[in-house]
C-alpha cells in the first residue's frame, strides 16, 4: 500500500515522504506477519496429530470434546476438504442461491486442476440446479451457472450426459428418431452426473496441459511465458532449432504458431494427450515437408518438439 | 483527387484502400478532428512508418516537380525527404500545441492529396481504442447449426473444445466479400485492438458497383455506413456496432433495391455467419439480450473468460472470492474476499486474468474505496452482508462490466387483479428502462443504503443474467427456447 501515492495534492516533503515509506513498510510488514500467524496456527490446528487426538480422546481426556473450541473442528474439516480437492480435483458443495425466487439447493461442483508450477489454478465450478421434468415426477439437474471457459461446449456437454427431456436439443432428436428402429432411444436418457464432469475436468487438465507445454517450450526458447502471440517480440534463436517465436494461436492453445529465422512459418496442432497432430511448415519455396514430418515423427511428444528440430537443423547443416 | 481515366465498369470487388477522399472534404476533417492532438500524432507517425510508407506516402518535392502542381500558395510547403516529415511530426510531439496545427497540417500539407480509405479506417479505429464507449455494441452468439442430429458420440475427446468456429481473417474478409460483393460495396479493414482481446473489422459501405463511385465525396466519412464486427479471442461470440436488428426479415427482399445504409448493414450483418461457416460446418447468429455502450463490459458478460455465465450472486465463483487454494490451510470463511482474489492473482498467472478486461488496475481502485473503515450500525453491517451475498463481488466499485442501460418487462399479473380475470391479452405490461452510467452499480448502492430490500429483490436486479434486455415473470428471466 503506497500511502504517499494516496494523497496527490500533498506537499512533496522529503521528510514527510521518507516517513510515509516507513509507516507503509511496516503496515506490509505486520500485514504479512499476520498471515503468516493465521496460516500457522491453521496449520497447527489441522495438524495429523492433533485431530487424530480429537477424533479418539483417550478415555481420561472423554470431556474434551464439550469444550473443544469450534476453531480446531473447523480446522479439521477444512483440511479434509482440501485433502479430497488435491487428491480427487473434483468435488461436490451444496450452494444456496440468494435470490427470493430460488426455490432449492444448489448443486455446486468444484474443479482443481493442478498447473505445472505446482500451484493450482482457480477452481472451476459448476452450479446445477434441480428442476421438475415436465409432466413428470422426475427431477433432473440442469447447468445453472458455471464458470468454464467459452471454448468448452458446456451445452454440447450437458446435453450429451445431463439429458433434460423437452429442452431444444433433445425435443429434436425425439422427433427424428422417434419411429426409428432404436427403441430404446425413444426412452428418456439416464443423467451422468460423474460422466459429466469426469469430461468437462479431462477438457480443463487438457486444456491446461496445452498452455503449460507451450509455456515449457517457451521458456526454452527463452521467450516470456503466459502471453499470447503479439507480432513484435523475437527470441533469439536457440541454436540449431532457428525458432524465432512460438506462440499459442488463441486462448484455447490448440494451435501454436511458429517462425523460423529464415521466414519459414508454421502452425501445428497440439493434441490433448500431447501430441503433435498435424503440422504445416511454409517457407518461400512452398511447403517444407521435412520439417513437418520431424515435428510431427518420433512419437510427435511436444515437450521433445525443440531436439527434433535441433537435431534436424544439425543434420542439414 | 485519384479519378482513374480508365473504363468504368462494374465489378464485385471491393472499394480499393487506396482510393482517395479530397482532403477539402469538410466531413472528413470533422472526422480526424475528434482524434486526440496526441492521437493524431501517433497516427501520422504510423502511416511514415517504414511498413505503411508506400501505402501512404505523403506529399514530397518530388510529385511537385512531377505534377507541375504550382499551387504554392499552400501555407506548408513539400518536404524533400520522407525523414524530415517524420521530423516534422517529431517535433509536433515534442512541442504542446492544440491540435489544430497537427490537423491542418496532415490535411493540407502531407496528405494535401486526400486520405486514403485505409487511412480513414485507421483513425476511426484509434479513436474507437481510446473511446471504448463511443459505441453501442450487440453481443451476437455463433451457433451451429445441426442439420441432422447424430448421437453424441461420448468418446471423442476432441468434440468438446471446438466451440469456437476457427477464424482466418484475411480467408473470412474474402468469404464475406463473396457473400455481399452483388449486393454492397465496401471496404473492409480488419486491426487488433491494441487494449482489448479483440479483433475489429470495419467495414465501409455503398451502395454503387463502380470500382472508384461517382458519390460525393462527403459520403465517404458518413458513420452510418460503417459498420463494426469485433471477434473476442476463443469465444463463440462477436459483437456487432449494428443496433437496430428488431424484426428481422426472413429471406431477401427482392421487391426493393435496397439502397439505405440500414437495409446495407443488414445484408451485412446476413452474411457474416455464412462468411464464418465451411462446408458441413454452418453458423447461425442468435441474440444474447445484450447489448452495452463499453466494450469490455460486453467481453465480461460475453467473452471468453469465467463471468460470462456466472454474474451477480455467481460472481464469487467467477472471481474465486470464495475460497483458496487447496493448499491453503486457512479457513475459507475467516479470510475475506477480497484476500483470496489477491492471493489468487499472486500466485496463479491465470490465463482469465490476461484474456479479460485489465483487472490489476480495477482492483488497485477498490482497495482505495473499499479500506472505510468498519464503523457501522448491526442493522447496516447486516444489510450489507446481505447485499454482498446478492450481488457478489459484482456491481462494486470494481465491477467491470458497467451497464449502460436495462430495460426489463414485468409479465406479472398485478396482485390486486381477480384471479377469474386470467385474460393475458388484456394485461397491462409493465416496461422499467433503467439508464446510467453503472446500472448495476447504483442498484447496488440503493441497496446497500437501504432503500432496496436487498433480501427481497429479484435476482435480474442483481445483474445475475448478464443482459441488458429481459422479460420476467415472477422473478424469473423468460428464455426463449431456441
Amino acid at each position: 500500500m503506497n500511502h504517499s501515492a494516496r494523497y496527490p495534492g500533498a506537499s512533496p516533503d522529503p521528510q514527510e515522504e521518507k516517513q510515509d515509506e516507513a509507516i507503509a513498510t511496516i503496515r506490509a510488514e505486520i500485514q504479512k506477519l499476520q498471515k503468516r500467524k493465521r496460516t500457522l496456527a491453521s496449520s497447527l490446528l489441522s495438524a495429523h496429530s492433533i485431530q487424530k487426538l480429537i477424533r479418539k480422546p483417550p478415555p481420561a481426556l472423554t470431556s474434551i470434546n464439550n469444550e473443544l473450541s469450534p476453531l480446531v473442528r473447523a480446522a479439521g474439516k477444512h483440511s479434509e476438504c482440501n485433502h479430497y480437492r488435491i487428491a480427487f480435483g473434483a468435488t461436490a458443495f451444496p450452494f444456496q442461491d440468494p435470490s427470493p425466487t430460488a426455490n432449492d439447493n444448489l448443486l455446486g461442483v468444484r474443479l482443481d486442476v493442478c498447473a505445472r508450477n505446482g500451484q493450482f489454478a482457480k477452481p472451476y465450478y459448476v452450479l446445477l440446479r434441480r428442476e421438475r421434468v415436465r409432466g413428470g415426477n422426475e427431477k433432473r439437474l440442469r447447468v445453472h451457472r458455471h464458470t468454464v471457459p467459452a471454448f468448452i461446449s458446456m451445452s454440447k456437454l450437458e446435453g450429451a450426459f445431463l439429458p433434460f427431456p423437452g429442452s431444444g436439443k433433445e425435443r429434436v432428436e425425439e422427433s427424428e428418431e422417434g419411429e426409428n428402429l432404436k427403441p430404446w432411444k425413444g426412452q428418456e436418457r439416464k443423467q451422468d452426473l460423474r460422466g459429466f464432469v469426469r469430461e468437462l475436468r479431462r477438457e480443463l487438465v487438457a486444456w491446461h496441459m496445452r498452455t503449460d507445454a507451450v509455456d515449457f517450450l517457451r521458456e526454452k526458447l527463452g521467450l516470456e511465458t503466459g502471453s499470447l502471440s503479439s507480432s513484435s517480440e523475437r527470441a533469439l534463436p536457440v541454436e540449431g532449432t532457428g525458432v524465432m517465436s512460438l506462440a499459442s494461436t488463441a486462448v484455447e492453445a490448440r494451435y501454436v504458431r511458429l517462425e523460423w529465422e529464415d521466414g519459414r512459418v508454421g502452425r501445428f496442432k497440439l493434441s490433448n494427450t500431447g501430441l503433435v497432430e498435424r503440422a504445416v511448415v511454409i517457407g518461400d519455396a512452398g511447403r517444407d515437408k521435412q520439417t513437418e514430418d520431424t515435428m510431427t515423427g518420433g512419437g510427435g511428444r511436444i515437450e521433445a518438439l525443440l531436439d527434433r528440430l535441433r537435431e534436424r537443423g544439425q543434420s542439414t547443416a | 483527387m485519384a479519378r482513374p481515366k480508365s473504363v468504368r465498369a462494374p465489378t464485385t470487388a471491393s472499394l480499393p484502400n487506396n482510393l482517395r477522399i479530397p482532403s477539402s472534404t469538410p466531413s472528413l476533417a470533422k472526422t480526424l478532428g475528434k482524434l486526440s492532438r496526441q492521437a493524431l500524432l501517433g497516427l501520422a507517425l504510423t502511416w511514415l512508418d517504414d511498413r505503411n510508407i508506400t501505402s501512404f506516402p505523403p506529399y514530397l518535392q518530388a510529385d511537385e516537380e512531377n505534377g507541375g502542381d504550382d499551387e504554392d500558395t499552400l501555407p506548408y510547403p513539400a518536404a524533400e525527404t520522407i525523414e524530415e516529415v517524420r521530423n516534422a511530426y517529431q517535433d509536433l510531439q515534442d512541442r504542446k500545441g492544440g491540435k489544430r496545427e497537427v490537423l491542418e497540417r496532415m490535411l493540407e500539407g502531407d496528405w494535401r492529396k486526400g486520405i486514403t480509405l485505409r487511412q480513414l479506417a485507421m483513425a476511426d479505429l484509434r479513436y474507437m481504442d481510446n473511446h471504448p464507449a463511443s459505441l453501442r455494441w450487440t453481443a451476437l452468439e455463433l451457433s451451429r447449426i445441426v442439420a441432422r442430429k447424430k448421437p453424441i458420440e461420448k468418446g471423442k475427446a476432441d468434440d468438446w473444445s471446438n466451440n469456437v468456429p476457427r477464424m482466418q481473417a484475411a480467408t473470412f474478409v474474402k468469404g464475406l466479400q463473396q457473400e455481399i460483393a452483388p449486393l454492397v460495396k465496401a471496404h473492409y479493414h480488419l486491426a487488433r485492438s491494441s487494449t482489448l482481446p479483440l479483433t475489429i473489422l470495419r467495414i465501409f459501405i455503398i451502395d454503387s458497383p463502380y470500382q472508384s463511385p461517382r458519390q460525393a465525396p462527403e459520403i465517404f466519412a458518413d458513420s452510418s455506413r460503417v459498420i463494426y464486427v469485433a471477434f473476442p479471442d476463443s469465444c463463440p461470440y462477436i459483437y456487432t456496432s449494428i443496433t437496430a436488428t428488431g424484426s428481422k426479415q426472413a429471406g431477401p427482399t427482392t421487391s426493393s433495391v435496397a439502397t439505405d445504409p440500414r437495409s446495407l448493414q443488414r445484408l451485412v450483418r446476413d452474411a457474416i455467419p455464412k462468411a464464418l461457416s465451411r462446408p458441413q460446418e454452418r453458423y447461425t447468429l442468435k441474440p444474447t439480450s445484450l447489448a452495452a455502450k463499453n466494450l469490455p463490459t460486453l467481453l465480461a458478460l460475453r467473452g471468453p473468460g469465467r463471468s460470462t455465465s456466472a454474474n451477480g450472486a455467481f460472481s464469487i465463483f467467477a472471481d474465486s472470492a470464495l475460497e483458496g487454494s487447496p493448499l491453503d490451510p486457512r479457513l475459507s470463511n475467516t479470510v475475506s474476499a477480497e484476500e483470496h482474489m489477491r492471493s489468487w492473482k499472486a500466485t496463479v498467472e491465470n490465463k482469465e486474468n490476461e484474456i479479460s478486461a485489465d483487472q490489476a488496475h480495477e482492483s488497485k481502485k477498490r482497495k482505495a474505496a473499499d479500506t472505510n473503515p468498519g464503523t457501522l450500525s448491526p442493522t447496516s453491517k447486516k444489510r450489507r452482508l446481505a447485499v454482498q451475498g446478492r450481488f457478489g463481488t459484482a456491481g462494486g466499485s470494481l465491477a467491470p462490466a458497467p451497464l449502460d442501460r436495462l430495460d426489463v418487462r414485468l409479465l406479472d399479473q398485478p396482485t390486486f387483479d381477480d384471479e377469474d380475470d386470467e385474460n393475458s391479452s388484456n394485461l397491462p405490461a409493465v416496461s422499467l428502462t433503467f439508464t446510467g452510467s453503472d446500472v448495476i452499480g447504483g442498484i447496488r448502492k440503493l441497496a446497500e443504503l437501504g432503500i432496496i430490500d436487498p433480501k427481497r429483490m429479484p435476482s435480474w436486479m442483481t445483474g445475475e443474467e448478464g443482459v441488458s434486455m429481459a422479460v420476467v415473470r415472477g422473478g424469473k428471466r423468460l428464455q426463449k427456447e431456441a
